[in-house]
């Protein structure tokens, strides 16, 4: 076993990983499957609770890469295993390792599978993915008329706690990317009316809760208790929702200008093939099981190949850097022979 | 709205529908309130060179008895099982209904067998105690609109008119509406799925006209069984229809296409009952928007004689729309019996023009 | 758990349509009841989940279990996979079995509709008989329906009917031995016995009641259960 590490993937768990092993001294190259690393990130804007921008994160996440060799645009076609390590192999290339370190991620929804709700039939309903596009664009953000949105609606649950579309697990940030998100249209449109329907509200980490009161607080967004169950197109373009407000027990029938979908998490194609390469446990979300939850959450249970980020489910950007970390110190003990699990 | 869309969705719902040979079971609903439909449907498969066979001891699959709760599931099972025993003895596979429910009825029983075996045993027991019957499940279950949607393109081919109006070249504006039983409770049994099903559109894009969405599209027509039923519940049923109305009449369409047999009488007569309560019409100058089901619209197409597929039965007048399409018609033939006799014409309703 | 809940656990209906609810709405939000009547199938289901039996118990005498139009709109989209309406068909069956039907306005028109379309599936075997949908029951019907139903020999046969005449067609006369295999059937299944529970049951309420109750549709009991509807049901109140 020499020094050498494989890094799959660029995103934020990815670049961070890498980094702190170049740092701890370790030959560390980074397979990213797009031509620029950064993977989600990158198009985002600003990042809860504090709204700082996601260019500072990912910046600072760069220029902790230290040696580390990024090669981008690499499409990973095979990964066999040998006495030393692991050989990675593309069209154009092999990469060999004594260790792996998967960081593959997530993708996000594919909103109009939920059909009911119109994503790519009605122009007026948006992903939590296209809004901060706009946000980071600068623009306004306008309808499709080009007009300024007197009512917006976010709706919550985008293909997660959801049966019919087969993903039964809470994608956990949307709640709080929806408070988010509702407080920077408040303060680009001052005088226009949101609404976020939600089923439960998950501001499970600091500075969430107070984020959620400063939304409903400081800028009179209005939370209703309700599950979109469908919404249709008026012909000025306008969207017709219909929920229940389940708080006071009755239907809820309200026409919005801007319908924000806030779509949960998948696993990634990178990740499903990658976790078919190398015969990663796949649980029945279709997100990979680490070796264990508590415990050893950075281990794969294949010697040598390590977990790190949205991978194994729903995770903020917080903890994806502290869990690359996690799995950095872990790839560094076991590269330098250390133990790392014990009986 | 970008079409692209539902187009995808479309393609996702592929539903297998068999080709030839089958075996028809008849609707309630529609021998009584439309009673040239199912004739009509005999007549254009067997144009088409399809085999199609009844067998006269069938009996209602008793759908409106099970939704309106007096009969009991093990029961519907059981008349469900009889007519698949029919079928069996017919020596056919491939089942076709001719109503909605029955389509939903027939599906929701098989799905049950599937996921509850042990109370497919005990309805084969029922049939066999009661009747002495035996049976097999049928290998291919389709609506009778799947399979007029499935020879779609051959009734265009064949056809002599279009759902295009003859004076300004535009196609007839036509809102689709597909009954609750199709898809709603297995969509992958529907053409299309049950958010957007095709299998009406699917036809009126063949056969020239435009389809129009609107905001109340899916809302149920409002029949809800013992809502309709009972003279105290009808409020429910004329309100579901009245929604519909509303929304969409800024649309402007100039034909409702349904598939379910009791929609069509629904969204036909609560426009009369509307009118009189209200004084309020939903077509062009007091007159209606005319109704109908695809039986009636594939017989217009392929040039069939409007009173021979029943239109004279329906309480909003679809001439209108014959004038729009260069369909000839004779007035005076409209309420003659099969001896050419006249019937006598039915009194006219105070708002709704009627012909 | 108590015996109320275990009755409807043993209709495979219920256990379909039970899963867990999360009360999100979605199917409230859609429910054609809903919009017409004081009715949530989100309310429903969350009470069911409790299995608590008294509660059950009010549920099977109370109008709530008969606003529903068995549309199976609910069905489509709740992201738990429960059916409110499959629920409901368990309700209304386990209500008319146990005779608590007749607690409720909504619920004693059971009767009449089991002397229309039920006396209509054994006599003529179909749900739905020209004869039988008298205008004056009908008048939502319209002016061409009155004119059907007084010509309808006429009218049948222009359109190529075979009405009450032997072999296939529409509204064919099903031949006897075929009716009687579907009375055979009823028998067999229970179908009988729950037609024999909802006369006796409605015969003890309407004595209750003090409204005179004989066979047919032509008596107080009947036109009473047929249009009698209070203002309660409704939003708004």
């Amino acid at each position: 076993m020499d020094n050498t590490v494989i890094v799959i993937g660029g995103g934020i768990s990815g670049l961070t990983a890498a980094g702190m092993l170049a740092q701890q001294g370790l030959d560390v190259t980074l397979l990213e499957k797009e031509n620029e690393t950064g993977g989600h990130l990158a198009r985002w804007d600003r990042l809860f609770p504090d709204r700082k921008k996601a260019s500072d994160v990912l910046d600072f996440a760069m220029k902790g890469l230290n040696n580390a060799k990024i090669v981008t645009g690499v499409t990973i076609t095979g990964i066999s295993r040998h006495q030393n390590g692991f050989t990675v192999t593309s069209p154009l290339s092999q990469y060999t390792a004594s260790a792996l370190l998967v960081a593959t991620g997530f993708e996000l929804f594919e909103a109009r599978k939920k059909e009911e709700y119109g994503y790519g039939i009605y122009n007026n309903v948006i992903t939590s993915a296209d809004l901060e596009e706009q946000f980071k664009s600068g623009r306004k953000v306008l309808t499709s008329e080009g007009k300024t949105p007197g009512r917006i609606g976010f709706i919550h649950c985008v293909g997660s706690r959801d049966e019919k579309v087969g993903n039964l697990y809470c994608s956990k940030v949307c709640c709080v990317t929806g408070v988010k998100q509702a407080i920077e249209l408040k303060e680009m449109f001052p005088a226009s009316e949101v609404f976020n329907f939600y089923m439960d509200l998950r501001m499970f980490d600091r500075h969430f809760e107070e984020l959620y009161y400063e939304a409903q607080q400081k800028w009179g967004v209005s939370f209703i208790r309700g599950r979109l169950s469908e919404c249709s197109e008026n012909p000025d373009g306008s969207i017709i929702l219909k929920t229940e407000d389940t708080l006071t027990g009755k239907p809820l029938k309200m026409t919005i200008d801007l319908l924000v979908l806030l779509s949960g998490f998948v696993p990634s194609g990178g990740t499903r093939g990658i976790s078919k390469m190398l015969g990663l446990q796949e649980g029945d979300d279709g997100f990979i099981n680490s070796a264990d939850q508590h415990s050893q959450n950075n281990l794969s249970g294949i010697e040598g190949v390590f977990l790190a980020g949205a991978l194994k489910g729903p995770i903020s950007v917080s903890e994806a850097v502290a869990d690359a970390r996690a799995a950095a110190a872990q790839v560094t003990c076991y590269i330098s022979s250390i133990a790392v699990t014990h009986d | 709205m970008k079409p692209g869309g539902k187009r995808q969705i479309w393609d996702e719902y592929q539903k297998e529908i068999a080709d030839d040979n089958y075996f028809y079971v008849r609707s309630c609903v529609r021998q009584n309130f439309f009673p040239g439909a199912e004739k009509t449907f005999f007549r254009y498969m067997k144009q088409l060179g399809r085999n199609v066979v009844e067998n006269p001891s069938h009996t209602t699959c008793s759908g409106i008895g099970y939704h309106s709760d007096i009969v009991p599931f093990e029961t519907a099972m059981t008349m469900v099982a009889r007519q698949f025993a029919l079928m069996t003895e017919a020596g056919y596979e491939n089942f076709v209904t001719s109503c909605i429910t029955s389509f939903g009825l027939y599906s929701e029983v098989l799905e049950t067998w599937e996921h509850f075996p042990e109370v497919e045993e005990q309805t084969r027991i029922h049939l066999r105690n009661a009747t002495g019957r035996e049976f097999l499940k049928p290998k291919n279950l389709a609506h009778a609109s799947d399979v007029t949607f499935k020879l779609r393109k051959e009734i265009a081919d064949a056809g002599r008119y279009r759902l295009v109006n003859q004076d300004t070249g535009k196609p007839i504006r036509v809102v689709e509406h597909i009954g609750c039983h199709y898809s709603r409770m297995f969509p992958n049994k529907g053409v299309g799925g049950a958010e957007y099903p095709y299998v009406l559109v699917g036809m009126i894009e063949d056969w020239g006209g435009e389809v129009i969405d609107y905001p109340e599209r899916r809302h149920c027509c409002g029949f809800g069984f013992r809502q309709y039923l009972v003279k105290a519940n009808r409020g429910y049923s004329i309100s579901a229809s009245k929604k519909k109305f509303d929304s969409m009449k800024p649309y402007k369409p100039e034909l409702i296409l349904t598939n379910c047999p009791g929609c069509p009488m629904f969204l036909d007569r609560w426009q009369y009952a509307i009118s009189e309560m209200e004084g309020t019409t939903y077509g062009e100058n007091g007159q209606g928007i005319p109704v109908m089901t695809y039986e009636e619209l594939a017989g217009l197409i392929l040039g069939y004689d409007p009173w021979d597929l029943g239109l004279q039965v329906h309480q909003v007048p679809v001439e209108p729309l014959l004038d729009k399409m260069g369909i000839p018609y004779d007035p005076e033939k409209k309420f003659l019996d099969i001896d050419g006799n006249f019937i006598g014409k039915p009194k006219s309703p105070s708002f709704l023009k009627f012909y | 758990m108590g015996a109320l809940y275990e009755k409807l656990r043993q209709d495979v209906r219920f256990v379909e349509g039970l899963k867990a609810c999360l009360n999100c709405g979605t199917c409230t939000a859609i429910c054609p009841a809903a919009e017409f009547y004081n009715y949530q199938p989100r309310k429903l289901v969350d009470i069911l989940q409790t299995k608590d039996d008294e509660k059950i118990l009010e549920l099977l005498k109370s109008d709530t279990i008969w606003y529903c139009g068995e549309c199976m709109s609910c069905v489509t989209r709740c992201p738990r996979n429960n059916a409110p309406g499959l629920l409901i068909t368990a309700l209304r069956s386990l209500s008319q079995e146990s005779g608590y039907f007749t607690e409720s306005e909504k619920g004693r028109q059971q009767l009449a509709i089991k002397r229309t379309v039920g006396h209509w599936i054994l006599k003529y075997g179909y749900c739905l008989y020209p004869s039988q949908i008298t205008p004056e029951n009908h008048p939502e019907q319209g002016p061409i329906w009155e004119w059907e139903f007084q010509n309808i020999e006429k009218v049948m046969e222009r359109l190529g009917a075979n009405y009450q005449k032997a072999g296939p067609g529409v509204l064919r006369a099903i031949p006897q031995e075929d009716l009687d295999e579907i009375k055979k059937i009823f028998d067999e299944t229970g179908g009988t016995a729950r037609f024999e529970k909802i006369e006796e049951y409605s015969k003890q309420k309407a004595e209750e009641m003090g409204i005179q109750l004989d066979d047919g549709l032509k008596n107080d009991y009947i036109k009473h259960i047929y249009t009698a509807v209070n203002k309660d049901h409704t939003t708004g109140s």
